[in-house]
């Protein structure tokens, strides 16, 4: 088996780090992710640049990595060399963009095996770092990345003018480069009804608001990415205070919702959660987006106490592998979305079912 | 993805509103978003969108095909090419994006209004590339540039003499930096 498609079957036995550990806050803040965008000096952007271009920036790119010995343990992907199917994988997970799907030239990643830190070779931009913790830890990540940034910059020679910072292909991220984000799950301001209220507020602070599985996925599972806009005018540090300040105050917002629902609304509370985890146990067909749903009230189930034999981490990780690409590669063969829907629901209900034993 | 406008140009542009609860998402190109600011003044109101619009306006000044052939031959200004890597007004309208470093200068008059919609400054504050004396030196140019905006604020309020006192810790500053 070639490697890039070893390096996925790798990955699907891994546990991933920031889905699985434990981080302050991670009953609302599931992830904290940063990215840092660079380009290297004398070299056109990915967009402008010809085939033959992309493939001697990726090589020269893996072997700076290799130099910079920045990763414990690094896999390697070539996307090119892989199938349709082991792409959605690895977006599935996030280590890869949408864009990345796409049969591209010259398109690689490097992930460390715990996929805590990563790099995107020739997206948009020639290099993009991410690196995600568990839970609500962005000073950390920034930490983490900023070292890594430091080691790999002393390889390779990025794209920098003295006013605009790290030149970038799209003028919105030049600048520190940096997106940086935490992913929170909100039921509790969604069952109250002030969810609206609270995006709004977000949104006119100069955030963004996303959902887990892109652009306009907020309603599934009650997931949702806050992000800096802008990366020009103010540091990293400054970005990161910013963004970390409207973080707790949400938290605290669902806080209080989960609070107020549990107080003035228990029997509404119990009826929606308890449905949630019935039709978990006993579905037999189960599309992605019931699924979400029923897991994003499981979630919250468990987070207020009601399921003390039910794991966080594994309700988390379920999140990720009810996705098609996952359920496909454990399948072992292409699967039609009906059939996509019986499995999905055996793989929780077994799920399931050995956590309750475990209890 | 395509636009949802013309159905030609690849949407650069993803807008979503939240009308009455509901969730509405658009995907537009830049030539038909700054067509439909024009023509929607709900949009305008739209944050992300506005200074996308503004991006767009600055590159197209014209509303219609024909007037842009006219004016890019009569303005030549309006027709920049990096001679680096090629790349022109045209793809950077159409894509938002730029070619490669030295697209930075070739494009900059239409860029520094369009960055300053776009961000909270205009000026790189934080990290550089290499070791603890640039990170230095970002720290002391973070400090001029607050105590600018302080300045700044305290020239408008007419409080001049706490505002020379600023003035020459600025100097001080970049002297000693």
């Amino acid at each position: 088996m070639p490697e890039s498609e070893n390096n996925v079957e790798m990955l699907l036995s891994n546990k991933v780090s920031w889905l699985s550990d434990s981080g302050p806050e991670d009953d609302i803040a599931i992830s904290s992710r940063i990215r840092l965008a660079r380009n290297l000096e004398g070299i056109p952007f990915t967009i402008s640049a010809d085939p033959e271009r992309l493939a001697n920036t990726m090589s020269a790119i893996q072997v700076a990595i290799r130099k910079a010995g920045c990763f414990n343990l690094p896999l390697d992907f070539n996307l090119i060399k892989l199938k349709e199917l082991d792409r959605k994988v690895l977006l599935e997970r996030r280590l890869i963009s949408r864009e990345f799907v796409a049969e591209r030239y010259g398109a690689g990643i490097v992930v460390n095996r715990d996929e805590d830190i990563g790099i995107m070779i020739n997206e948009e931009d020639h290099i993009r770092i991410q690196a995600l913790k568990p839970g609500f830890q962005l000073r950390e990540v920034w930490e983490a990345i900023n070292a890594f940034d430091d080691n790999l910059g002393k390889e390779l020679p990025y794209a920098f003018d003295n006013d605009l910072g790290y030149l970038t292909s799209c003028p919105t991220n030049v600048g520190t480069g940096m997106r940086a984000s935490v992913m929170l799950h909100l039921p509790g301001l969604v069952l109250s009804g002030q969810i609206y209220a609270v995006t709004q507020g977000v949104s006119k602070l100069g955030l963004a608001v996303r959902g887990f599985f892109g652009e306009g996925t907020e309603n599934l599972g009650n997931l949702y990415q806050i992000s800096n806009q802008s990366t020009l005018g103010e540091s990293e540090e400054q970005i990161v205070d910013r963004l970390s300040t409207v973080i707790r105050q949400i938290i605290g917002h669902e806080k209080n919702a989960r609070q107020a629902l549990l107080e003035k609304k228990q029997e509404f509370l119990l009826n929606h959660v308890g449905r949630a985890y019935g039709i978990l146990r006993h579905a037999y067909i189960i599309s992605s987006e019931e699924t979400l749903n029923s897991l994003s009230a499981l979630r919250m189930g468990v987070d207020m106490g009601m399921f003390s034999s039910v794991d966080i981490h594994t309700v988390n990780e379920l999140f990720v592998i009810i996705q098609p690409a996952h359920l496909q590669k454990y399948a072992k063969k292409e699967l039609v979305s009906e059939e996509r829907d019986v499995f999905r629901a055996a793989l929780v209900r077994e799920k399931l079912r050995t956590i309750d034993k475990n209890a | 993805m395509l636009c949802k406008i013309c159905n030609k140009n690849p949407a650069t542009i993803h807008i979503q509103e939240i009308v009455n609860g509901e969730k509405k998402s658009l995907h537009i190109c830049a030539e038909c978003a700054a067509k439909k600011s024009q023509s929607d003044p709900v949009l305008q109101g739209f944050n992300l969108a506005e200074m996308l619009y503004n991006l767009s306006g600055q590159i197209d000044m014209t509303q219609d095909e024909e007037h842009k052939e006219e004016l890019s031959s009569a303005e030549p200004q309006n027709l920049l090419v990096c001679e680096d890597c090629g790349w022109d007004t045209a793809k950077f309208r159409k894509t938002g994006r730029l070619g490669c470093a030295k697209c930075y200068q070739v494009f900059r008059e239409i860029l520094t209004s369009a960055l300053k919609n776009m961000h909270r400054g205009a000026m790189h504050v934080g990290k550089r590339p290499g070791g603890e004396n640039n990170r230095e030196a970002g720290k002391l140019m973070l400090e001029i540039m607050n105590l600018q905006k302080e300045l700044d604020e305290l020239v408008q309020r007419e409080e001049y003499e706490k505002a020379a006192v600023v003035r020459d810790k600025i100097n001080a500053l970049k002297n000693n930096g």
